[in-house]
């Protein structure tokens, strides 16, 4: 396992957050690049694996384009009208400025996810949950029933799944969103009727084995805060300044801000 | 030991008590078997023992008291009852808190704020004990059903309780999985350091275990309680009537008029052949007689993928109209993936399923849903409307048939499947068995030729699981074609006319249900096993599957017909 899994979830966090607000306030294309590259490099080197980060950039890669093509349509005319006009569509002009913003809007999402992929793809959930309880002082009693209630999630998926083919035997059911909405509406019951059981069963489970006995739990897998935690969330700081600094010196890191100038 | 003593219970928004008034005593390495008809208090008996009622579950009335080793668990701390009695739940899925096989054992140990090298110890020693050590650090998700049952009995072996509850520890399990945890519960009787309590329907592989037996009635009241063979042999017409599960051997002698009854397999064996005449030849007269027409499902080269997992390799099946078709196998053998190909619930390629010599991937929804309906394993999962009349007039409405003629079909359907009481009902109000009664008719409303079942006898009780292989039998006979996926090899015995034995998505044998049976490393293969009767038949000679047919050639090969009392017992 590379040395990515290795960290504490929370210093994972602690390193990333600062760093999804920055590229977040970006208003060039460069910098959601260079941190999309920075993440992958970074992924990379801890040994995960490209596909399983490919696989969840792909849909927004499609994101990227729907911003690209809907943006000149959606933008506010006056925001681009004084950049050049690249072609007309059906008498509405297409200006460089609205296709740019699109870019820049997509770009800046796939750079935030792949960062939040240096998380998700590194750590697990039991793990961040332990990290929580341990190091964040976060109740016992909240933290496991919150991974509890996760794990039924998959669950739910499935059943919910079983349900609509239930239905679809029967015949049941339009096409369309509104059919969706019907076919939700229906499934509700069963699935809220199995849901309670379950809980109710999972419940019972934990109780018989004296979860919320004691106000406190003694930890048999550790997770620790260590000085490596300290050094990664530092490092990957001035690897970030490092990154921002480069870009200033190219002339091509745009003014951080919470407004798109075009 | 612990003691139950007038023990009412009753939840809220139930007018009837589920226990009234309960007197029992569970003695140190007493092994004790809990019998009643569905939804008869069973399940709260159990959650009574190690004090979750009235602890976790807040009940209406909880009279009477629970002494486990001489404390009443109301004064008792959660966290010292639940190193006393642990509990085993059917659901595997439902009582995993962690993700991985360590952290699950060890999260009891935790709770009770051990400390780590205490924790290590007996984490070691509990799946050592469930011989579940490589799997120490495996992901729960990833195993078995019958090694989930082994990982939840490490958790609560690693509290170091005296008594062990198993709350029908085997109803979500496939064969393979059954033997497994009932393999669990022998080793833990011959170690002889616990008290189980269990509560199953899978009755011939435990009885040779049991010291006890304790029956209650649909009101929760305990009405036997005592060694195995006198409960069956004092209350048989009781338990009859109560819908309780007995021995398939018992009931056989039953049947026979055997007396005393026999309880376990051995034992029907020894008493049987002592009355059988030795020079008679052992065969039945029946024979199978299932029409050879032209199949109504043709099946050709169907393979079907999950991703990158391969679950139909290559199948092809012609299954005749008016058969009654079994797709069994062990779970994750392509059955249930099978069955819902047919249906049309998976997408299959051009020219892999044919219905009535229709491609099926050219059929409309409703076009489908005129010739074939399909009965989940939940029934539940099929409801969607208000009452049960709307529940069956729905397929009808939706085909505009008139409403004189609505009413008319509703109204037999309904006396057909005795609800007609509960026309205006919710259907989530209704019982077990009554809802399986509903999901069926409601396939039948447009009076499909083919029917599709997913384990149509599953959490029934005797009488149910009986009164749905009746019903099938009898819809069978009218000419319907009939496919069920099922773990039920007593269901298959009695009812399939054919047999699909499946495995690795492959079809490994296809046949008739007794060619199948007669073929035990084709079940060996698949990690099936012969129903009871079955397996008494082959061991007495006999050429049978079913009660009907041991019984008929049972009386054929009997010494004058008559064997009451022929031998003293024992």
């Amino acid at each position: 396992m590379g040395w990515l899994y290795r960290l504490n979830p929370l210093a994972k966090v602690i390193a990333l957050a600062p760093v999804l607000a920055v590229v977040a306030l970006t208003t060039d294309p460069f910098a959601p690049l260079a941190f999309t590259a920075l993440a992958l490099v970074l992924l990379a080197s801890s040994r995960v694996p490209l596909h399983s980060a490919l696989y969840a950039l792909a849909p927004m890669l499609l994101v990227l384009l729907g911003f690209v093509v809907l943006y000149p349509f959606l933008i506010r005319r006056e925001l681009v009208s004084h950049t050049p006009t690249l072609l007309q569509v059906g008498g509405v002009p297409i200006y460089e400025g609205a296709i740019m913003a699109g870019l820049r809007a997509g770009l800046r999402i796939i750079a935030l996810v792949s960062l939040a992929l240096l998380f998700n793809l590194t750590t697990d959930v039991s793990d961040f949950m332990r990290a929580l309880v341990q190091q964040a002082r976060l109740p016992y009693r909240i933290g496991y029933s919150i991974m509890v209630a996760l794990r039924f999630a998959p669950l739910l998926r499935y059943e919910l799944e079983l349900i609509r083919s239930a239905h679809r035997v029967r015949g049941i059911g339009q096409p369309g969103l509104l059919g969706d909405f019907a076919q939700l509406r229906r499934a509700i019951v069963p699935l809220l009727a199995s849901s309670i059981r379950r809980a109710e069963r999972a419940a019972l489970a934990m109780d018989g084995r004296a979860f919320g006995a004691f106000s406190t739990r003694t930890h048999f897998r550790r997770v620790r805060l260590t000085p490596l935690d300290g050094a990664f969330v530092l490092a990957f700081w001035a690897l970030v300044a490092l990154v921002m600094l480069a870009l200033q010196a190219l002339g091509v890191l745009g003014p951080l801000s919470f407004v798109q100038r075009v | 030991m612990i003691a139950v003593e007038q023990l009412t219970v009753r939840y809220f928004g139930r007018r009837a008590p589920s226990l009234s008034g309960v007197n029992l005593r569970f003695n140190e390495g007493e092994t004790v078997l809990l019998l009643g008809p569905s939804g008869c208090g069973k399940s709260t008996l159990a959650l009574t023992l190690n004090g979750l009622i009235p602890h976790s579950q807040d009940v209406a009335v909880f009279d009477g008291r629970v002494l486990v080793d001489g404390q009443d668990t109301r004064q008792t701390s959660p966290a010292q009852l639940s190193q006393r009695v642990g509990i085993v739940f059917q659901d595997p899925e439902a009582q995993f808190v962690m993700l991985d096989v360590e952290s699950e054992v060890a999260f009891g140990l935790e709770n009770l704020c051990l400390p780590l090298d205490e924790i290590e110890r007996r984490v070691q020693r509990a799946l050592a004990q469930v011989n579940l050590t490589s799997l120490r650090k495996a992901s729960v998700w990833s195993l078995s059903g019958g090694q989930k049952q082994r990982v939840a009995l490490a958790a609560l072996l690693a509290m170091q309780p005296r008594t062990l509850v198993f709350d029908e520890p085997t109803a979500h399990l496939d064969p393979v999985g059954v033997r497994e945890v009932f393999e669990m519960i022998a080793a833990l009787k011959r170690k002889g350091q616990h008290t189980l309590v269990l509560i199953e329907h899978r009755l011939d592989e435990l009885m040779p275990l049991i010291d006890r037996v304790v029956v209650l009635d649909a009101q929760g009241a305990v009405v036997a309680d005592g060694a195995p063979s006198a409960v069956f042999n004092d209350h048989a017409e009781m338990l009859d009537a109560l819908g309780v599960w007995v021995p398939q051997v018992t009931r056989l002698a039953q049947r026979l008029g055997v007396h005393p009854l026999p309880i376990t397999l051995e034992e029907a064996e020894r008493r049987l052949r002592g009355l059988l005449r030795p020079q008679l030849p052992l065969h039945t007269q029946t024979s199978l007689n299932y029409r050879e027409a032209a199949s109504v499902v043709r099946i050709h080269n169907l393979s079907y993928r999950y991703g990158s997992e391969l679950a139909l390799d290559d199948v092809s099946l012609e299954i005749p109209a008016g058969s009654f078709t079994a797709l069994i196998g062990a779970n994750g053998a392509g059955k249930t993936t099978l069955l819902r190909c047919i249906a049309g619930l998976l997408t299959v390629p051009e020219g892999t399923i044919a219905l009535f010599g229709k491609d099926a991937s050219r059929l409309s929804p409703l076009e489908r849903a005129r010739w074939l309906g399909m009965v989940f394993q939940n029934p539940e999962h099929q409801f969607v409307a208000a009452t049960v009349e709307d529940e069956l007039a729905l397929s009808l409405r939706q085909s505009r048939l008139p409403a004189r003629e609505v009413k008319q079909r509703v109204e037999a359907m309904l006396a057909r499947f005795k609800l007609t009481q509960y026309a205006k009902a919710n259907p989530f109000t209704l019982s077990h068995g009554e809802k399986r009664r509903l999901s069926v008719a409601t396939m039948l409303m447009m009076n499909q030729p083919i029917l599709l079942l997913d384990e149509p006898t599953f959490g029934q009780d005797q009488q149910n699981a009986e009164a749905i292989a009746a019903l099938l039998r009898e819809l069978h006979a009218e000419g319907r074609t009939i496919i069920v996926v099922t773990h039920d090899m007593a269901l298959v015995a009695e009812c399939a006319t054919h047999v699909a034995v499946m495995s690795h998505g492959q079809v490994r044998f296809w046949g008739s249900a007794r060619e199948a049976f007669a073929q035990p490393d084709v079940l060996e293969q698949a990690n099936l096993v012969l129903p009871p009767l079955a397996r008494l038949a082959r061991r007495l000679g006999i050429d049978a599957l079913t009660l009907d047919e041991l019984v008929a050639a049972l009386r054929i090969s009997m010494q004058d017909g008559l064997a009451v009392s022929v031998e003293p017992a024992g």
